[in-house]
């Protein structure tokens, strides 16, 4: 049986980390947990996730938060960003967030495999019954919220040892 | 002057580990930065680099076959490669490790961490 961490917990401070370091951004969660981003401001990206497990990671989160977020990294002003930056910036954001919670949620002798980020168009796939979702915000209450879908990734948040 | 390859094919990767490199004293190298390892293998046969740093998720090819490439080659097989990786944990970094990887670096990285990894770089 696969030995892991508690999947929850290992996402948190996986976001946490990576938001904290990569843009001084400090990240909580969203005081309404059914809270849905607007289709008019939603932008998103996913990659997957293929040993041990098999699953896919989305990251969503408003375009205001995204500008934001590019404009803190590369240093420049809301105008200089261009929609290439805030792409990267957005699946750099996943890469890096997906990459610190394997390694949390995963013992140290176990390695994994996981793709590369495509940002996705329109609409949020529809979640499986079994998928986890994490709402969180900024402390600017701008919303960023991250959903695992697989059933093997999401039976791991059952069964942590 | 010294001449540093990155490899990775986010652009605010590249940026965020140039930005390191600069604040840890690399300000005046020669930075050549590409977006996979193929480019990578490109720019380090055409001028030999001091140092080649590279990210192991990237497409055309990724960071395990660049590093694989590098030790295989005669003219390269002495280059000091740093992985910089979303990708690692202990296990990824034993294999690298033994692949003959220099150092590997978790993303996100940060300028203390990039000193620790390349003080024997710096000081020589």
């Amino acid at each position: 049986m696969l030995k892991h961490k508690p999947l929850y917990q290992a996402m948190q401070q996986a976001v946490s980390q990576t938001l904290e370091n990569m843009a001084f951004t400090e990240v909580l969660e969203h005081f309404d947990p059914d809270y849905e981003i607007p289709a008019t401001e939603l932008v998103w990206t996913s990659l997957l996730i293929s040993d041990p497990v098999q699953g896919e990671i989305r990251l969503a989160m408003s375009k205001t938060l995204l500008e934001n977020l590019t404009a803190t990294i590369f240093a420049l002003e809301l105008e200089e960003i261009s929609p290439a930056q805030s792409k990267d910036i957005i699946n750099e954001l996943l890469n890096t967030i997906a990459g610190l919670f394997m390694t949390k949620l995963l013992e140290d002798d176990q390695s994994y495999a996981i793709g590369l980020p495509h940002t996705g168009e329109g609409a949020l796939p529809k979640l499986e019954e079994t998928s986890i979702a994490w709402k969180l915000m900024t402390a600017d209450e701008e919303p960023l919220q991250l959903f695992a879908v697989g059933t093997s990734l999401v039976a791991l948040n059952a069964s942590a040892e | 002057m010294k001449r540093i390859i990155i490899a990775d094919d986010s652009a605010t990767a590249r940026m965020f580990i140039r930005r390191c490199l600069e604040i840890i004293g690399l300000s005046d190298a020669e930075y050549v930065e590409v977006e996979n390892g193929k480019e990578a293998l490109a720019a380090a046969k055409e001028k030999m680099p001091d140092i080649l740093l590279t990210d192991l998720n990237m497409p055309v090819m990724d960071g395990e076959t660049l590093l694989k490439w590098v030790k295989a080659s005669p003219k390269l097989c002495e280059l000091p490669v740093i992985v910089i990786t979303s990708a690692g944990n202990p296990a990824k970094e034993a294999q690298l490790l033994k692949l003959g990887a220099r150092q590997v670096i978790n993303k996100p990285v940060s300028p203390p961490v990039m000193l620790k990894a390349l003080q024997d770089f710096l000081d020589n």
